[in-house]
């Protein structure tokens, strides 16, 4: 239902718990959030703001969503527009107008005031109660919108009985607990031209609509919200394929289911700087360099292997056309036109100076939920900031890629950035997006050459190689650059570091095999000495043991001899002895 | 709802430029009575031929509030002759509402 309480935030058991201000839910994306459940229920709110602002769309979208959404029917008072064309220009936003008052859930009572009417006398508006009456027992409405009360002001020029009989309307709306937006013009000095929100103090929403550059951007505040918090950010709002939508960037949730699968990169060198698997499905990649660096041949190579798996792919291109990408990645062996055929691929090319930024993102949106891509290519996203404020940019970006990463759409997107940094609303991107790859252009020997590294790639291991990327006939393709003793090199100078660096460990080989073999020849020779020596002292050694044996036997000769000499020495003691 | 003189003057001159005006009042204010009575005098007494006024209570019939884009009351329509004229207000501004019907300044005498 379209009545919701206002959570109580108890923050401790002893605090008392908080009184509920009852709620009615505009059903208006983002506005719900910022004002934590929608518009107080029973009570007539402020809308404001300078014409075009998107009040009229506001104000009816607040009664389409409570009739189609909430079983609320509602009523339209309007004093701008006749009916016919209010109903042309919100069926742009898809409101079936005829439809809901056909089936008795919308009631347009579009009152032209006629500035020519003769003011004879005194009078009051009564009849304006009496038909808004009328309009809520016709269809058993519980909300309204009176779009827009300036009106009454400029067609009876009396600005204290106006005021007065808006009072008593008020007063009435209330007292009938009907839910109601009013719409007014934005004041000089005060906040609506003529006072209204003295009267209408219970919630007071202002509407903004900035043109910067040529680019419009519209803002949205809640100024006051009594009884209840809400959030006072200026809030960037569009008006898109689904009418308004707030974009409340500091109320984004993270809570997107997260993919731990992986997709291919489409260039295998790059698959395998970010751990070999390429990058998470429905994550935020971003490709970022200076002009002619291959970003969209990069991003062309994504979409490419995308198209393999089978998948769609929606590429937004803001600087080329559709021919021109086709033809220049054919030249780089990438066929593009196959998977236009095959309805894999879906190109939607424009100028980014067609429209504001916020109708860009808008169409984005639009076109990638009839598309259902399961990536989605803004090349480059940066043209688009052309004009826009940083904030802006960044704001409308955070929430377009939040947008793609909650539908587990895989967004990737290049950035142009000048020589020497990156611009501001690109930095701020960067906090967004999970891959980040950086191509650069290296200057050296009178040569450009174009490398890409990594600069951030969350939850995988990623390499923090500067790899040199080659765009050929063949395609595309990471070299690991040459990281020698004079620095990292690439192009030709690579090929010729490479090369050299092939001829010295030749060279070096040879040497060594050189030394080799002499150091085989002196060991050759060292044992052919051994060898020698060897012998010569096995021949003495021999020749030592005969003498030692030689000796021996003299030895024992002599022995032999003494003991003869003695006994016949003593031959004849030695009878005298017998 | 035509009063007796209107239908009287229809009975005299049917085919002239009649004057034909709807009057959208508040049937219970004592101040839409007071102005709806000076329109009538005031008719009666300007005008030369006959008029018909259709008088509108808007709390009876909200439909033609809401079908004739009435907001002031009172509001008072000069349908016939072409162009159609929107009054608001109580008529005390004699000259303006005579000026707006096409009536002559100059009371016309009862025939």
């Amino acid at each position: 239902m379209g009545r919701v309480l206002t959570k109580t935030h108890v923050k401790s058991p002893d605090e008392a718990p908080r009184v509920q201000l009852a709620k009615t839910a505009t059903g208006i994306h983002g506005f719900d959030e910022i004002t934590d459940g929608g518009l107080p229920t029973a009570r007539p709110s402020l809308v404001c703001g300078p014409p075009g602002t998107g009040k009229s769309i506001f104000a009816m979208q607040f009664l389409v969503n409570g009739a189609t959404r909430f079983a609320e029917p509602g009523v339209f008072l309007t004093f701008e527009e006749s009916a016919d064309e209010l109903v042309a220009n919100v069926r742009s936003l898809g409101f079936d107008i005829d439809g809901l008052t056909r089936d008795g859930r919308l009631l347009v009572d579009a009152l032209p005031l006629e500035p020519q009417s003769v003011q004879t006398g005194e009078f009051n508006l009564e009849a304006l109660i009496v038909r808004l009456a009328w309009a809520v027992e016709q269809i058993g409405a519980k909300r309204v919108a009176i779009d827009n009360v300036e009106a009454l002001f400029i067609a009876f020029d009396r600005p204290a009985l106006v005021r007065s009989e808006l009072r008593r309307l008020f007063r009435w709306l209330k007292d009938h607990d009907l839910t109601t937006v009013i719409t007014a013009e934005r004041g000089e000095d005060m906040l609506t031209r003529h006072g209204m929100e003295e009267y209408l103090s219970d919630c007071v929403v202002l509407l903004d609509h900035r043109v910067v550059h040529d680019v419009a951007t519209r803002r949205m505040r809640v100024l006051k919200y009594r009884g209840s918090t809400h959030g006072r950010n200026e809030y960037p709002f569009l008006i898109g394929a689904d009418g308004f939508e707030v974009l409340p960037i500091t109320s984004i949730g993270l809570k997107q289911p997260v993919s731990s699968e992986r997709v291919s990169t489409g260039v295998a060198g790059l698959d395998e700087m970010l751990g070999g698997e390429g990058v998470f499905r429905g994550s935020g990649v971003m490709i970022s360099g200076t002009s002619g660096t291959g970003k969209t041949t990069i991003a062309s190579c994504f979409a490419d292997a995308a198209c393999r798996r089978g998948e769609s792919v929606l590429y937004f291109s803001f600087e080329e056309s559709q021919a021109e990408i086709e033809r220049n990645m054919a030249s780089v062996g990438l066929d593009l036109a196959q998977w236009v055929e095959q309805g894999l691929l879906h190109f939607h090319c424009e100028r980014p100076t067609t429209r504001g930024l916020e109708d860009h993102l808008a169409l984005m949106q639009k076109l990638t939920q009839e598309f259902a891509p399961t990536l989605v290519v803004i090349d480059p996203v940066s043209s688009l900031a052309r004009g826009a404020t940083p904030f802006d940019v960044s704001s409308m970006l955070l929430r377009q890629i939040y947008y793609l990463k909650s539908t587990g759409i895989t967004a990737l997107m290049t950035v142009l950035n000048e020589e020497g940094g990156l611009e501001q609303p690109i930095q701020s991107i960067s906090s967004l997006v999970d891959t980040w790859l950086h191509v650069i252009t290296m200057e050296t020997f009178e040569e450009r050459n174009r490398a890409l590294y990594v600069r951030k790639a969350r939850g995988m291991a990623h390499s923090n190689q500067i790899r040199e990327f080659l765009l050929s006939d063949d395609g595309v393709s990471l070299v690991p650059v040459f990281v020698g003793a004079k620095g990292v090199l690439t192009g030709s100078a690579r090929l010729a570091a490479e090369s050299a660096e092939r001829a010295t460990s030749l060279e070096l080989t040879e040497e060594s095999e050189e030394l080799a073999r002499a150091l085989e020849r002196r060991r050759d020779t060292v044992e052919s000495h051994v060898a020698e020596i060897r012998t010569d002292f096995a021949a003495e050694e021999s020749l030592t043991q005969r003498l030692i044996e030689t000796s021996q036997l003299r030895q024992e000769a002599v022995r032999l001899d003494r003991l003869e000499q003695a006994r016949r020495r003593t031959a004849i003691p030695a009878e005298d002895e017998k | 709802m035509s009063t007796p003189a209107a239908r009287a003057a229809e009975e005299r001159a049917p085919t002239a430029g009649r004057l034909h005006l709807t009057l959208f009042i508040n049937g219970a204010s004592p101040a839409s009575a007071r102005s709806m009575q000076r329109l009538r005098d005031l008719c009666d007494r300007h005008c030369p031929s006959a008029y018909e006024l259709e008088i509108v209570d808007i709390y009876q019939q909200p439909e033609l509030v809401v079908s004739r884009g009435v907001l002031a009351v009172p509001t008072l329509i000069k349908e016939l002759p072409l162009p159609v004229q929107v009054l608001i207000g109580d008529f005390t501004d004699e000259q303006r509402v005579l000026a707006t019907l096409g009536l002559p300044a100059a009371e016309t005498t009862e025939v």
